[in-house]
């Protein structure tokens, strides 16, 4: 760790002292939103995933591939390698699909959309209107903007600034939308690269998901604007089963940030989400995620089960991706947002800061899959565990024969603050051809007593110091981050770890 | 003694020449410098004479003492009397210094057909010269430049080039990252192996190093091609006016 | 859970392949009993069980296949080594090619007369340890050699050992399958040091108890070699006090198939272990290091030191695991795993895992794989240094980190030596 100083000077760091002092509750987005909602009966059979699939107006093959994989999840066992533990979930007793009732008749724009929705996103601090705003901090006008597509329970509410994206030609709407206005795409690119067959949380969500978000980058276009989705899960007892899909053609270039909140309710929900990306030659994407689902009070009551998959599939040459994230949110957190390098001289990148407080449970990582030669990849997790919480970095390297001449590095690290948590590491190194160079190196250790005693010796409270010095144990991954959300991510670390100390 | 005639090299990753026809004559006892900005390829040529992988030969030819270097091995050079000293000498974890410099002694002498010399013989030889350039046992008994200095590892390159007794030594930035003292001994070190038959052919970006190993003759390199070659005046023209001033005069 | 039935025909075939022993004592009958019910529990591994992700335990179950023996006439590892010597062959102890087992302050009874015996001290170490160690991850094939292992000693250690006991495991069989078990008890203060080598048999499964006392000091070295295609299963299972050291050390060269598993334990305080290997293959080559190490015990510190060197299509395989209980404060954990491979077809598999519930430690683990560094091999070359020779000294230098964890400095120079001729005569 560098020295505190260094993490002390830079200003935005001071803003976190800031924002230490300024929480007043635990979780900020705790809050109800009271609306008219309809749901679908309780339960999952095939007459819902036929009602979802009508609800969206879909083409007939693709209810045949929900009901595929239905059919195909009812034989499937949850499974159970993962480091968490959690009461069996009753998949009978969840509702699959909730919308308000405003929504019924689509909005034509989003000056039509239910007052009551866009005060939910004000509220939450997400612009739906087309102005520079994010995160309360209000940008001179056209100086930067971002896309939201706002996804409420089980449906999209809007999508702003598309008629702008669209003169660049690109393509950002919900993901019932994309299947109506360019079913061509959708099924040219859907589950090819997380198969409906792919693992428990994915069939699942490839029966039953409702919405989600669709990008599309033609050729050779730097997407205008950062895009962003904001998902809200709202309605109780409900499970959020969104689906996001991105297709950058060849040279495209887009950043993608996507959010998550909950209300605070002492029931666990459930949220199985999939994020598929493909990257034609020398397409870039990073996509970052703020994940700050309802944790679970500090007794380990309530909080979102949250069963993510994601992956990026990197098909042509020289194409890049990056994954960010920054995960202090949910009881339950299951994720691997993974890089397929297939192309020659791909390069994928996973940053990562996982923060587990209280009873939360968190077993999260990355695979790096490299196929093509001379592809390079690098792995930056940082893990903090508090209270009573387990976190765990699963992680998987793999050199195929073919990949010669290719990279990795990773570095995993650990904290604990007490000593009723744990901290786990489980990475998975396979070499298979000898021009390649792997490098992993993790450590586990727990808040430095001398850096703690400087801040304190300096006037810092224990809590806040202990903020401190996290900020400063996952900066390279903050770094990593578009400047905004690096900001709000900040903050985030320092609020997780609220009531980590004595 | 060192012969190059239009030498031509590329980056075998990159299809970029980087030596763009390099002509070179090094008498035996002639001490020559090559100065230029970053990036003229002066380290390009050092390793492409010793064989560094990484690297092709377009065209032309570098002779030692007839001999045609660039067919050869790398170890092949060694022993044909080609010393390297390099910019950033490799650390080797594992590897005794003294191991390694025994080897290297032993396999040079048997692949010129001479006796390999025992242990005492060859502790003898280290002594005198690690003394003379104040290398302490200590530093012999580690590992190859591991936990080196930056001055102890160009001391200990200049020890390794004392010990193997080449006809042919390029100095590759030697003098980078050293203070006046170190620069002074390690001159000293080299000053000690001119013999009138050995050559010298020294690279280095200042002229400061010439104040202490004066050179024969002194060659400008730009843009992967000796520009300017002079006495040791056009070092102190470098030193005083820049390079800008001799790349326009070119151009 | 019940296992599938497939899996319990497995492992009742694996059973009835050996005899069950007969005519023994009270208390062996009992370990018995307990590893077969170990045994039938986990069941025979398969390819798909997590623990045998990275090797196929099916050759180890299969009826043994022959295994040519291999011509040298290079003496025996330890030769000129002060010792007992132990000679096993084909697995069976000869007296008449051993020496006199007795040394001052150690008590050296075969495992046949202590199984003999109704009562006896090792039955508390007997399938003891290795029962501990079957938790969290079963270990059938050390169940298997508790329930039915005839040959090996037991050995009690109350002082400091005079001399090392050194086993050397010959074959005369092409076909031998073979078990050994070996107890090791050092009491307080006690100090002994156990050197093993040979290829053992066709497919040899050996397990290894040892309990180490407080402040007693326990030290291994094993070599593992020479046979193509021979098969090995060990298990070391130590238990270590308050101060006490344990080191252990295996090199392994050649052999189709080896899985070392290594499970530790500290229950004292303030004690050291460390476990390193160096292993070098050529061809159909497949080496396994599975290291569990619990950290149960305030102040402790544990070493893993793994190295492979792989030619020619050889594969390395390492899992290692450090669990560190809440109340292990202070533990130092150390892991390391490095595949050097030498040729494009080679494989290097790791999984160095960390599980810890204490805060105060501090753990840490690496692991890299790649080919020889160019620029160490330029430099050593442009140094003179012909290219084979500059590669033995990478490949040597490598290994070597693995080496010096072996205390006696006499017995590393032995390793080094033995690893120097392997290179030698599988120079690329």
């Amino acid at each position: 760790m560098e020295a505190l100083e260094d993490v002390v000077k830079e200003g935005v760091d001071a803003e976190t002292v800031e924002a230490v002092k300024g929480v007043a509750g635990k979780y900020k987005y705790g809050f109800a939103t009271d609306i008219e909602t309809e749901y679908a009966p309780l339960g999952l059979n095939e007459d819902i995933v036929r009602l979802i699939s009508s609800k969206n107006d879909e083409p007939e093959w693709l209810l045949e591939w929900r009901l595929d994989a239905y059919r195909r999840w009812l034989k499937l066992d949850e499974p159970d390698w993962a480091m968490v533990n959690y009461p069996k979930i009753d998949f009978q007793n969840i509702y699959y699909y909730a919308q308000p009732v405003s929504m019924k008749e689509k909005p034509k724009s989003l000056d039509e959309v239910d007052p009551k929705l866009l005060e939910t996103y004000a509220k939450l601090g997400i612009p739906l209107r087309e102005q520079a705003l994010l995160a309360g901090v209000e940008m001179p006008e056209g100086e930067r903007k971002v896309a939201v597509d706002a996804v409420f329970d089980s449906v999209s509410v809007g999508t702003t600034f598309k008629e702008e994206l669209g003169r660049a030609g690109v393509i950002f709407c919900s993901f019932s939308e994309a299947v109506k206005d360019h079913p061509e795409l959708v099924r040219k690119y859907l589950g090819t690269v997380v198969p409906s067959t792919d693992n428990y949380y994915a069939t699942l969500n490839s029966a039953v998901f409702s919405d989600g978000s669709f990008v599309f980058i033609p050729e050779g276009v730097k997407c205008p604007m950062e895009l962003s989705t904001y998902f809200r899960i709202n309605a109780e007892n409900t499970g959020q089963f969104e689906r996001t899909l991105i297709i950058a053609e060849k040279g495209a270039q887009v950043s993608y940030l996507e959010g998550c909140t909950a209300p605070q309710r002492d029931t666990n929900q459930l949220h199985a989400a999939v994020v598929e990306i493909i990257l034609l030659e020398d397409a870039d994407v990073k996509y970052s995620t703020v994940q700050n689902w309802y944790p679970g009070d500090e007794n380990g009551v309530g909080g979102i089960y949250n069963f993510v998959t994601k992956r990026a599939d990197c098909r042509g040459d020289r194409s890049k991706i990056m994954w960010t994230q920054v995960e202090t949110g949910s009881a339950i957190t299951w994720k691997y947002p993974s890089c397929i390098l297939r192309g020659d001289d791909s390069q994928g990148e996973f940053y990562s800061i996982a923060i587990a407080n209280n009873y939360q449970q968190a077993d999260t990582g990355t695979k790096m899959i490299h196929l093509g030669k001379r592809t390079k990849s690098r792995i930056v997790s940082k893990g903090i565990s508090a209270g009573h919480a387990q976190n765990t970095y699963r992680g998987l390297v793999t050199m195929h024969p073919k990949a010669t001449g290719s990279r990795n590095y990773t570095q995993c690290d650990s904290l604990l603050i007490g000593n009723k948590c744990g901290a786990h590491t489980v990475p998975y190194i396979e070499v298979k051809n000898n021009s390649s160079r792997v490098e992993h190196e993790a450590t586990t250790s727990k808040v430095d007593d001398d850096q703690l005693f400087y801040c304190l010796q300096r006037g810092v409270g224990e809590e806040e110091a202990i903020a401190l010095i996290v900020n400063g144990f996952v900066k390279e991954v903050l770094q990593s981050l578009p400047m905004e959300f690096a900001m709000e991510a900040q903050k985030l670390v320092a609020i997780s770890l609220e009531g980590s100390v004595g | 003694m060192l012969k190059i005639k239009n030498l031509k090299a590329s980056l075998e990753d990159e299809d970029k020449q980087i030596l763009k026809g390099i002509d070179l004559e090094i008498g035996a006892g002639e001490v020559h410098a090559i100065m230029g900005p970053n990036g003229s390829g002066k380290s390009t040529l050092s390793y492409v004479l010793s064989g560094k992988g990484g690297y092709v030969v377009d065209e032309g030819s570098a002779t030692l003492d007839g001999a045609d270097l660039l067919d050869m091995a790398p170890e092949e050079r060694a022993a044909a009397g080609l010393f390297l000293a390099f910019q950033y000498p490799v650390e080797i974890p594992g590897v005794g210094n003294m191991t390694f410099l025994r080897t290297a002694v032993n396999s040079q002498r048997k692949a010129r057909g001479e006796d390999e010399l025992n242990a005492a013989e060859f502790l003898k030889l280290v002594r005198i010269e690690a003394k003379s350039l104040k290398i302490d046992a200590e530093m012999l008994k580690r590992p190859v430049n591991v936990g080196f200095s930056g001055g102890e590892k160009k001391r200990n390159e200049i020890l390794q080039m004392a010990m193997l007794a080449p006809k042919m030594c390029i100095l590759d930035e030697t003098d980078s990252g050293l203070d006046v003292d170190a620069m002074k001994l390690v001159a000293e070190g080299v000053n000690a192996m001119r013999n009138g038959k050995r050559s010298f052919l020294i690279i280095t970006h200042y002229q400061r190093l010439l104040d202490h190993i004066k050179p024969d003759v002194v060659h400008i390199m730009a843009n992967g091609r000796i520009i300017k070659s002079g006495g040791p005046e056009l070092a102190l023209e470098v030193e005083n006016n820049g390079y800008a001033d001799l790349l326009n005069e070119v151009a | 859970m019940a296992l599938a039935a497939n899996k319990v025909e497995a492992t009742e075939a694996l059973i009835a392949a050996y005899p069950a022993p007969e005519g023994e004592g009270k208390w062996s009958r009992d370990a018995r009993a307990r590893a077969l019910e170990t045994l039938r529990q986990s069941g025979a591994p398969v390819r798909r069980d997590e623990y045998w992700k990275f090797t196929n335990p099916a050759r180890l179950l299969e009826p043994v296949k022959s295994a040519t023996i291999m011509e040298t006439d290079e003496a025996p590892v330890f030769d000129g080594v002060d010792k007992l010597l132990v000679v096993f062959v084909d697995g069976v102890l000869r007296a008449d090619l051993s020496d006199d087992l007795t040394m001052e302050g150690v008590e050296i009874e075969t495992l046949a007369t202590a199984m003999s015996k109704d009562i006896h001290w090792v039955g508390d170490v007997y399938g003891v340890l290795e029962a501990n160690g079957q938790k969290p991850v079963p270990r059938p094939f050390a169940a298997l050699n508790t329930a039915v292992a005839t040959e090996g000693l037991v050995i009690r250690v109350t002082g400091k050992a005079t001399k090392p006991i050194a086993f050397r495991y010959l074959r005369s069989g092409l076909d031998a399958d073979v078990m050994v078990h070996t107890v090791i008890k050092l009491e307080k203060g006690a100090d002994l040091t156990l050197l093993e080598n040979g290829s053992g048999a066709a497919r040899f499964n050996s397990s290894l108890e040892v309990e180490i006392a407080d402040g007693a000091a326990f030290h291994h070295v094993r070599t593992q070699g020479r046979d193509h295609a021979r098969l090995a299963a060990t298990h070391i299972f130590a238990r270590l006090g308050k101060e006490s050291r344990f080191k252990s050390f295996t090199l392994t060269v050649n052999g189709a198939l080896t899985r070392n598993e290594a499970v530790l334990e500290f229950t004292g305080d303030d004690a050291f272990a460390t476990i390193s290997g160096a292993s070098a293959g050529d061809g159909a080559y497949h080496h396994d290091d599975t290291v569990f190490v619990t950290h149960n015990a305030l102040n402790c510190e544990s070493r893993q030191v793994f190295k492979k060197v792989l030619r020619n299509g050889a594969t390395g395989v390492f899992q290692g695991k450090i669990l560190v209980y809440a109340h292990a404060q202070k533990t130092d954990g150390y892991q390391i795993a490095q595949g050097l491979m030498l040729d494009e077809d080679c494989t290097f598999l790791a999984k160095p895992e960390l599980e810890i519930y204490a805060d105060d430690v501090i753990c840490s683990h690496g692991s890299t794989c790649g080919a020889v560094d160019e620029a160490a091999i330029f430099y050593l070359t442009s140094r003179g240094v012909p290219k084979a020779v500059a590669q033995d000294m990478l490949v040597l230098a490598f290994m070597d980190q693995a080496i010096e964890e072996i205390e006696d400095e006499a017995l590393a120079e032995e390793i080094r030596t033995r690893l120097g001729d392997w290179m030698e005569r599988h120079r690329g």
